[in-house]
C-alpha cells in the first residue's frame, strides 16, 4: 500500500539515519521531481482553475466560480456519470475479488499441477490494451455473438438481445468485461498470500473438522486481509480512471446509461465545448478516488490494531 | 524536533505548487484570439503550378466503398494535374471525424482542407474559433455560385458574428447532395404482395404487412447514434411540414419541439420499435452492420442516405430500389437532406491558394462526372445524368431532381443547437428504447433548444 | 496435505471453468484474425484455415506498420528517460538523508493516485500553447512525468533495502555517490529495474487518452489510437479488425509471458497507475 508505504519510510527517517545529510540528494531528485511538478502538479492545479469558469475552449472564459461543482449535485447528466461508476465499482473491484478468493481457497486446499499455466492465462487479460478488450467485448455482446450463441445453445432463446444496446444491461455488461480484465490480478495476488499461511493451521483446522467453508472463513480470509486490500485499492483505482473501455463500447450510451465521469471530462472537455465543467468533473473524480483509496487502507489499519 | 510536522509541510508544498499554478494563468482562453486572414480576390493565385512543392492534408470521411473510391480517384488526378502537389489523405468514419476535427483544427499542425459538418456543433463554433478561413474571395475568382444552386452554398455560410449560419461568409463546399429515403428490397416486396408505395399511408400499411409477412420491416441499427437522427427527420418531415422543421432549426422562432406535430412524430417512432417494425436491440446494432444486413436480404425497408447505395448495389443489383420518403399527399416529397459534409480550408494552412484550387477541383464538372461513374450523387448531376444512369442511381437522380425543384429538402436536425447532436440522439436511442414518453423525449429537445435561443 | 478426491476434482473444475472464461475473448478474437473474411463473424468458431493474409491487409490497409513505429518510438523515449529518472530521485530517497525528503517523497506517492483525467485538460492547452501539440514531445513527456511517480516509488524499495554495508565499503573505496549508484547498486538491482522497465512499457503501449488527446497526425498515431479508429472505419470487416487486434497485443503479450514474475511483482507491489 503506498500509503502504509510511506508512514513506513517516516517511520525509518525518525529511527535511523543512513549515512550523514547530503545535499547532493537534491541534485539527484531534481530532474524526476521537475518533470513530475510541472507536467503532473502544475496540470492538477491548472484543473482546479478552469473548473471555476465557464469556458467552451475557443471565446475568453468567464467566472463561474462554484457553479461547475454545484452543478455535479444539481444536473441529473453530471449525476449519473458518479452513480455509474460506483455500480461499476461493485464489477471491476467487489466481483473480481470474491472471484480471486473463491480462486486463491480453491488453489489453497489442493496442490494443483499446471500452477504456472493457470496463472498465466488467468493474468492475461490483465496486460491486455483496453482497445482489444473492447473489440472483443463488443463481439461476445453482439447480436450473433458469443453469449447469445451460448444462450441459443442451452435453448435460452428469450434471453438473447444486443447486450450493449439495453438499457438497463448496457451497463453490467461493460461491468463484467471490466471484471474479465480483473480477476487474474486479484487471484495471483491471493495466492501468493495463501503460500504464506502457515500449513499448520490447516491442518490444525482440519483436524477440528472443519469443512472447505469454515477453513476459508477461519484460517484463508482473515490471513488474506492485506492482499484485499491491495487488490481493492488497485481496482478501485483502475476502475474509476477507465476512460478507454467506455468510449470505444458504448460511447455512454444507449442514452446515456454507460456514461462514466471518465468519459464525461473527454466528451465535455473536447467534444461539447464544456471545458469548466469537464475539469469540474475530472477534479471530483480525483477527489473520489483518493477519498476511496485512503479509505480502503484505513479500513484495513484499524481492523490490524 | 525544530522540524515542522510531515503533514503540515505537504499542505504547504501543496500550496506553492497551487499558488505556482495559478500565478502562471489569467482567465483560460482570454489571449487566443486570432481572426484568420483573408486575401481579396486580386490576390488569391489559381495557378498552382507555380505554387512550388506543396503537401496538402486532407481530412475526410469518405469510407464507404463508393465515396472512398470518388476521393480516391479525383485526389489522384489532382495530382496527376499538379506534380508538384502531394495530397495526405486521412479519412475516418464520420463519428471520429467530429470527435477529433476541434482537436486537430486547434493544433499547430492543423491539416490544410477538412470536411466540416453543417451547423452549431461543428461549423459555426469553428468559425466562432477563427478555425476556418472564409472562401469568399475564392468563390468570385472561381464562379462558385454559377455552379451551385444559392440555396445549397447558403447551407454553408455563416453570419459574420458566427451567431447563426444560412447567410454570411461562405465556408466550404461540399461536393455530394444527399438525401435521406427509403429503400426498398423489390424481391421482398414482390413476395410479400406490396408495391412500393407512394404515400405516406401507403407506407405504413406496408410497414404492417410486411411484418404479418414475417419480416424485418425497417432494417436498422442506431448503436452509432447518428442514424435515428434520419429515421426520427422522415417521419418528422411527413407530420409536421417542412416549414415548421426548417423554423426549429434555423431558430427562427415560432416553433416549439413540443409542438403537437413533432410529438406525434416521436409518437410514431417509438410506436414502430414497439410493434417490432425494427429488428429487434436496434440500439446495440452498428449502421455498417445493418446496411449489410439488408444487403443480404434481411429487411423490407432501410431508412437512411443516398451515401449508401453504393454499398447495397453490389450484394442486390436489381433488387435494389430507393425513393425519397413517401408524402402524405402522394407528392412534392420532402425529406431531411442536403449536401455531403462541406469541404472547407483551415485559417492555418499553409497553402490557402492550393487549398482552394483543390476544394475547386473536387466540386466542378469533371469531378461530378466521377463521382457518379462510381456511384455517388453529385450535388449538381450533370443535366442528362438521370437518362444515362439505371437502376437504384436512376432512382436516386430522380429523387434528387424532383427534391431541388418542389424545394423539398429540410436541414439536418442535428444543426441545431451547438449542443444538440448529443441531446438529439442520446434523447432518440431512449425514445426507441422505450425509456422515455414522447412527451419526455420533446421537453428534453426543446431545454436544450431554449437554452441556447435564450443564450 | 491430505486431500479428498472430491476436493481435488472440484479445484480443478473451478479453475477449468475460468480459464474457458479468461480465454473465450481472445480465443475468438484469433480465430476471426484467421479466418478469410468472409467467413469471420463475431460468435466463437474454428478459423476456416490459416488466413495470414489478413495480418498484411492489415498491415497495409490499416497503416498499422507506421502506427507500430510510432509506438515503439514513444515506448522506447518513455521507458528509458522515465527509468534514468526514476532511478536517480530513488537513489536520493533511498540512501540519502535530507531536510524535507519525507514530504517530496508524500508527493510522489500522492502522484500514484491522480488520475490522467485530472491533468489531461491543461496538459493539452499548455502544450498547444507551446506549439507542441501534434509531437511525440506530447506523447512522451507527460507519460514519463506519471511514470516517474510509479519508478521513483518502486526504486526506492530497492535501495532502502540494499546492503547498507555494501555502499559503506564501495564509499571507503574512494566511490562518489555517483560511482555508487552505477557501478555497484545498479547492476545489482538488475531485477526491480526490469520489473520497472516490462511495466511502464506496458502502460506506455497501452495509452489511449492521451494519445488520443495530443496527436492528430496520422504518422504519429500509436496502434491502440490505430485500432480505435480502423473500427470506426471497418466495423463490418471483422477478420481485418481481429488482425489489428491481434498486432496491438502481440508486444505486450510477449514482454509478459517473457517476463512474468517481474510482471507479476510490479503490478502488486502497490502499483496504482492502472
Amino acid at each position: 500500500m503506498a500509503w502504509e508505504a510511506a508512514a513506513r519510510v517516516r517511520n525509518r527517517y525518525r529511527r535511523r539515519s543512513p549515512g550523514e545529510p547530503r545535499a547532493v540528494g537534491y541534485l539527484y531528485l531534481l530532474p524526476a521531481l521537475a518533470v513530475f511538478v510541472l507536467l503532473v502538479l502544475v496540470p492538477l492545479g491548472q484543473s482546479v482553475w478552469y473548473s471555476l469558469f465557464d469556458w467552451d475552449g475557443l471565446t475568453p472564459a468567464t467566472w463561474a466560480g462554484l457553479s461547475n461543482y454545484t452543478g455535479l449535485v444539481t444536473d441529473p447528466t453530471l449525476r449519473a456519470p458518479f452513480v455509474h461508476a460506483l455500480v461499476l465499482l461493485v464489477f471491476y473491484a467487489l466481483v473480481p475479488i470474491a472471484i480471486g478468493l473463491l480462486l486463491a481457497a480453491a488453489m489453497s486446499r489442493v496442490r494443483v499441477h499446471g500452477l504456472t499455466f493457470f496463472r498465466t492465462v488467468l493474468f492475461l487479460p490483465q496486460v491486455l490494451a483496453m482497445v482489444v478488450v473492447a473489440v472483443a467485448w463488443r463481439w461476445i455482446y453482439a447480436p450473433d455473438g458469443v453469449l447469445n450463441q451460448v444462450l441459443r445453445l442451452v435453448g435460452l432463446d428469450g434471453l438473447t438481445r444486443s447486450w450493449l444496446g439495453d438499457f438497463t444491461l448496457a451497463l453490467p455488461a461493460v461491468g463484467v468485461a471490466g471484471t474479465w480484465v480483473g480477476f487474474g490480478l486479484c487471484m495471483v495476488l491471493f495466492l501468493a498470500g495463501v503460500q504464506t499461511i502457515p500449513r499448520e493451521l490447516y491442518e490444525a483446522a482440519r483436524l477440528d473438522g472443519a469443512g472447505a467453508w469454515q477453513e476459508f472463513r477461519a484460517v484463508t480470509l482473515p490471513a488474506l486481509r492485506p492482499q484485499v486490500a491491495v487488490a481493492a485499492t488497485l481496482t478501485i483505482v483502475a476502475g474509476l480512471r477507465n476512460f478507454d473501455l467506455i468510449y470505444l463500447t458504448t460511447s455512454g450510451g444507449p442514452g446515456n446509461s454507460t456514461a462514466v465521469p471518465a468519459y464525461e471530462v473527454y466528451h465535455r472537455a473536447f467534444e461539447t465545448n464544456q471545458v469548466g465543467s469537464a475539469a469540474a468533473v475530472g477534479i471530483a473524480l480525483t477527489a473520489l478516488i483518493f477519498v476511496l483509496t485512503v479509505t480502503v487502507s484505513r479500513l484495513v489499519e484499524g481492523r490490524e490494531r | 524536533m525544530s522540524r515542522p510536522a510531515p503533514r503540515r509541510r505537504v499542505a504547504a508544498v501543496l500550496l506553492a505548487t497551487a499558488a505556482l499554478a495559478l500565478a502562471a494563468c489569467s482567465a483560460p482562453g482570454s489571449n487566443d484570439s486570432s481572426a484568420p486572414k483573408t486575401k481579396a480576390p486580386s490576390e488569391v493565385s489559381t495557378d498552382v503550378a507555380k505554387a512550388g512543392k506543396v503537401t496538402l492534408r486532407v481530412w475526410d470521411q469518405e469510407v464507404r466503398g463508393g465515396q472512398n473510391a470518388q476521393m480516391t480517384k479525383l485526389n489522384q488526378q489532382f495530382m496527376d494535374a499538379y506534380p508538384n502537389v502531394t495530397i495526405k489523405r486521412t479519412s475516418k468514419s464520420f463519428t471520429d471525424l467530429k470527435t477529433t476535427l476541434k482537436l486537430a483544427l486547434s493544433g499547430d499542425t492543423a491539416p490544410d482542407v477538412v470536411e466540416v459538418n453543417q451547423g452549431y456543433p461543428d461549423m459555426v463554433s469553428f468559425v466562432k474559433a477563427g478555425y476556418l478561413q472564409p472562401l469568399d474571395s475564392y468563390a468570385s475568382v472561381y464562379k462558385w455560385a454559377d455552379r451551385y444552386p444559392s440555396s445549397l452554398l447558403d447551407l454553408n455560410r455563416v453570419s459574420d458574428d458566427a451567431s447563426h449560419f444560412g447567410e454570411g461568409k461562405l465556408y466550404g463546399l461540399s461536393q455530394m447532395g444527399e438525401f435521406v429515403g427509403v429503400y426498398y428490397n423489390k424481391t421482398k416486396l414482390k413476395q410479400l404482395g406490396i408495391a412500393p408505395p407512394t404515400t405516406w399511408d401507403e407506407f405504413t400499411t406496408a410497414l404492417a404487412k410486411a411484418k404479418q409477412g414475417g419480416q424485418v420491416p425497417i432494417q436498422f441499427g442506431n448503436l452509432d447514434k447518428w442514424p435515428a437522427i434520419h429515421t426520427f427527420g422522415v417521419i418528422q418531415d411527413q407530420l409536421a411540414g417542412k416549414d415548421e422543421v426548417r423554423n426549429l432549426v434555423f431558430g427562427k422562432g415560432g416553433a416549439s419541439w413540443t409542438d403537437p406535430k413533432t410529438v406525434e412524430a416521436a409518437k410514431t417512432l417509438q410506436d414502430w420499435a414497439k410493434r417490432g417494425y425494427f429488428p429487434s436491440g436496434v440500439n446495440g446494432v452498428g449502421y455498417d452492420d445493418s446496411t449489410k444486413q439488408f444487403g443480404q436480404g434481411k429487411g423490407v425497408f432501410l431508412v437512411t442516405g443516398t451515401w449508401a447505395a453504393a454499398d447495397l448495389k453490389g450484394p442486390m443489383g436489381d433488387a435494389l430500389g430507393m425513393m425519397p420518403p413517401p408524402s402524405a399527399s402522394g407528392s412534392d416529397p420532402v425529406t431531411t437532406g442536403g449536401q455531403s459534409l462541406a469541404l472547407g480550408v483551415t485559417s492555418k494552412s499553409a497553402h490557402p491558394d492550393v487549398a482552394a484550387a483543390y476544394v475547386n477541383f473536387m466540386t466542378d464538372a469533371k469531378a461530378a462526372g466521377v463521382m457518379q461513374d462510381t456511384g455517388n450523387l453529385p450535388a449538381v448531376p450533370a443535366t442528362d445524368a438521370a437518362s444515362q444512369a439505371s437502376g437504384v442511381d436512376a432512382d436516386i437522380l430522380d429523387g434528387w431532381s424532383s427534391l431541388n425543384q418542389d424545394n423539398g429538402l429540410v436541414p439536418y436536425l442535428d444543426y441545431s443547437t451547438p449542443t444538440f447532436y448529443d441531446t438529439l440522439t442520446a434523447a432518440l436511442q431512449r425514445l426507441i428504447g422505450g425509456q422515455d414518453s414522447p412527451e419526455e423525449f420533446a421537453k428534453t429537445l426543446q431545454a436544450d433548444y431554449e437554452k441556447f435561443q435564450q443564450g | 496435505m491430505i486431500t479428498s478426491r472430491r476436493d481435488r476434482v472440484l479445484t480443478y473444475a473451478v479453475l477449468l471453468v475460468f480459464t474457458v472464461l479468461a480465454l473465450v475473448p481472445v480465443l475468438q478474437v484469433l480465430s476471426a484474425a484467421l479466418s478469410s473474411p468472409g467467413a469471420a463473424g463475431p460468435g466463437l468458431r474454428l478459423p476456416d484455415g490459416l488466413h495470414l493474409e489478413n495480418f498484411a491487409d492489415a498491415w497495409t490497409r490499416g497503416q498499422f506498420g507506421q502506427y507500430l513505429r510510432s509506438s515503439v518510438l514513444v515506448s522506447v523515449a518513455v521507458v528509458v528517460t522515465a527509468a534514468v529518472l526514476s532511478t536517480l530521485a530513488a537513489y536520493a530517497f533511498g540512501t540519502m538523508r535530507f531536510p524535507g525528503a519525507t514530504v517530496l517523497f508524500y508527493l510522489f506517492v500522492l502522484g500514484l493516485t491522480i488520475p490522467e483525467e485530472a491533468v489531461v485538460i491543461p496538459l493539452y492547452y499548455d502544450f498547444r500553447g507551446v506549439g507542441l501539440l501534434d509531437t511525440y514531445w506530447a506523447l512522451v513527456l507527460p507519460q514519463v512525468a506519471q511514470s516517474v511517480a510509479f519508478g521513483t516509488f518502486w526504486m526506492r524499495t530497492y535501495f532502502a533495502g540494499s546492503s547498507q554495508a555494501l555502499i559503506e565499503a564501495a564509499r571507503c573505496d574512494g566511490a562518489t555517490s555517483w560511482g555508487v549508484l552505477w557501478r555497484v547498486l545498479v547492476p545489482s538491482g538488475r531485477p526491480a529495474i526490469t520489473t520497472m522497465l516490462v511495466i511502464t512499457f506496458m502502460w506506455t503501449w497501452n495509452e489511449f487518452l492521451l494519445a488520443l488527446v495530443m496527436v492528430t497526425s496520422d504518422s504519429r498515431r500509436t496502434v491502440p489510437l490505430g485500432l480505435a479508429f480502423f473500427q470506426g472505419q471497418h466495423s463490418s470487416d471483422t477478420a481485418l479488425l481481429a488482425a489489428g487486434a491481434v498486432l496491438v497485443a502481440t508486444p505486450v503479450v510477449l514482454v509478459y509471458l517473457f517476463f512474468q514474475r517481474r510482471f507479476v511483482e510490479g503490478m502488486l507491489s502497490g502499483a496504482i497507475k492502472e
